[in-house]
């Protein structure tokens, strides 16, 4: 190897490891998010994100809208979507004892739906997309204090906490979030459908192994995952690092199901 | 008592006659053997999911190990499907047990979140080990099952004949799950699905009882996926996703979780749809994801969970008046 292949591919892996861990990241602090306040496993986050990637893709390639202008559009609307979701899906089943689960299992269903309309809309017209070639610009949630009432409910609502209204806005913020990974995947990488299902699966090896209900660790451990994924698609195939993923996933579930960043 | 015993004799035999009647038409033929196919999943699933409590959502990936494992004893190295699917079915288990033992200690949401990192990853698995799985081009032209007679003569299982053996590989199933129910251990598995702190504390190793429920649902599993390559003569990694995992699961809880006939009668209403609407084939994913979301909405019990619990409900009440009404006379 010589030196300008080495510092070529250097490059190749510090971009490819910021852009991806950004992208990661961010799909990471969205699932984060929404399980440690609302206690809401989003299965469709992959969906949601990809949902977001298409809606860009349609924008500027179809109605030719720059970049730009059609991430402030794609962002915008996802905050009404976002308060529709949560009256009809989410806020039902605040008071069912093991929300969580059921919560899961529908949005699986979610997914499902999801990943047909795609299959029946956008796979009809193309199999690989991409947006002409833009800075896609890396953008970094920093770790913030979060307001954390699933612990203690009732006594959050003793304190006066409007416990609904923090669901709500939580579950905006972190479909927003999601929103912005899938903008950002857009303007950097060509994608296809697949990569909805993998997000999601990413998305939560990250929380988990990063700590449900922390957004510090979702960063860090999603910014550790895209270098590992910018590192290991230099020498081999990208399955084998989505593989390296889940193996820490399960060993993280097994050992210390809390995740490495708990409070 | 007589009467139930009739009404099961009567299903039975109406089971076993259906294919002759059915057989005028291969197309519904084929329908009919694909839905005692899902019979024998969806039972196998409902001692996990229904009796258990646990969510396998790693089912369809077991099931792939199942069907890879007899497809390439059957197609390699030529032995009969008879002793291929056992081993098949054994693999399944086994591996199931072995990547499933330790997430057995983990409960609720975290089961079924490492049940779909499994999957994933035993999808993963069928796409990048083509000498074993075809790969994402799959196994096509997989021979029927041959039965052999007496002499040297056999004669390949086919048309009327194996949906005639899926009829009974799905009533043995259904046999099977009910008399587990029915058994000590039975019972046990529903304390833990209600309580297993409180299950653990009265002495019944909670531990060995999921696995030994996670070996028998996954037994079940790696049979229904040898049946399936050798009946659809075609497999590939799509037919053993996560999705097929859910349609099995939204089969037993939309039939009713828990119970013996839910997963029968859910099989029956939901299995043939994707058959039915071929032309409509890319909003099948649409109608199952639907029906999942409009499950655990509004129908959390399953079609018949929601009738018995209705039945029952009814006789407490017209027990509890019938015992007022006798504490006024006396």
């Amino acid at each position: 190897m010589t030196l300008e292949s080495i510092l070529l591919n250097g490059l190749a892996v510090i971009t490819t490891g910021l852009i991806v861990g950004a992208i990661f990241s961010l799909v990471a602090a969205g699932v984060t998010i929404m399980y440690g306040t609302i206690w809401f496993p989003n299965a469709a986050n992959g969906q949601f994100f990809m949902l977001a990637a298409l809606l860009m893709w349609s924008l500027v390639v179809n109605w030719g809208l720059s970049p730009f202008l059609g991430a402030v559009v794609v962002l915008t609307g996802s905050i009404p979507f976002s308060l529709v979701l949560e009256k009809f899906l989410v806020r039902p089943f605040y008071n069912v004892p093991n929300r969580n689960i059921v919560y899961f299992i529908m949005t699986l269903g979610l997914a499902q739906i999801f990943a047909g309309a795609f299959t029946g809309t956008y796979g009809r017209w193309s199999d690989q997309y991409s947006l002409p070639a833009a800075w896609p610009g890396a953008i970094m949630l920093g770790p913030f204090p979060f307001p954390r009432t699933r612990q203690n409910r009732e006594a959050a609502i003793l304190r006066g906490v409007d416990v609904r209204r923090i669901y709500r806005f939580s579950f905006v913020l972190a479909m927003l979030v999601i929103t912005m990974g899938g903008v950002l995947f857009a303007m950097a990488y060509g994608f296809d459908l697949t990569m909805a299902w993998t997000m999601a699966i990413i998305g939560f090896a990250i929380m988990i192994v990063g700590g449900p209900g922390s957004v510090l660790g979702s960063v860090v451990i999603g910014m550790i995952f895209g270098f590992t994924q910018a590192v290991v698609s230099l020498f081999a195939s990208p399955t084998l690092a989505a593989f390296s993923y889940l193996i820490v996933m399960l060993i993280i579930l097994l050992v210390k199901p809390s995740g490495l960043f708990a409070r | 008592m007589a009467y139930r015993r009739a009404a099961v004799v009567g299903l039975v035999l109406l089971a076993l006659a259906l294919p002759f009647l059915f057989s005028v038409n291969r197309f519904y033929a084929f329908i009919l053997g694909v839905t005692y196919l899902y019979i024998l999943w969806s039972s196998g699933m409902n001692l996990l999911s229904g009796f258990t409590g646990l969510m396998p959502l790693m089912y369809a990936g077991l099931a792939g190990l199942g069907a890879y494992t007899t497809v390439n004893l059957v197609m390699k190295f030529g032995l009969s499907f008879w002793l291929a699917m056992p081993v098949g079915a054994l693999a399944a288990a086994v591996v199931g047990v072995v990547l499933g033992l330790p997430s057995l200690r983990l409960r609720g949401f975290y089961f079924t979140l490492s049940g779909l990192v499994i999957q994933t990853a035993l999808t993963m698995l069928f796409v990048y080990i083509p000498q074993f799985t075809g790969g994402d081009t799959g196994i096509s032209q997989i021979p029927p099952p041959m039965i052999p007679l007496p002499g040297d003569k056999s004669f390949p299982l086919a048309g009327v004949w194996f949906e005639e053996a899926l009829a009974i590989a799905a009533l043995l199933t259904v046999y099977v799950v009910h008399r587990v129910t029915r058994s000590t251990w039975g019972r046990y598995l529903v304390a833990i699905r209600e309580d297993d702190l409180l299950t653990e504390a009265l002495g019944i190793g909670v531990t060995r009882y999921r696995v030994l429920a996670f070996f028998i649902s996954s037994l079940f599993a790696g049979v229904g996926g040898a049946f399936y390559a050798h009946y659809m003569g075609f497999v590939s990694p799509r037919s053993f996703d996560v999705l097929t995992s859910m349609n099995i699961w939204l089969i037993v809880g939309f039939g009713g979780q828990g119970t013996i006939l839910g997963p029968i009668v859910g099989t029956i209403i939901l299995a043939p749809i994707p058959y039915i609407m071929q032309e409509l084939y890319l909003y099948k994913d649409i109608v199952y994801g639907s029906l999942i979301v409009f499950t655990t909405i509004f129908l959390p019990r399953g079609v018949y969970g929601s009738v018995l619990f209705h039945r029952r409900a009814r006789a407490a009440a017209h027990s509890a008046a019938q015992g007022k009404s006798e504490a006024a006379r006396s």
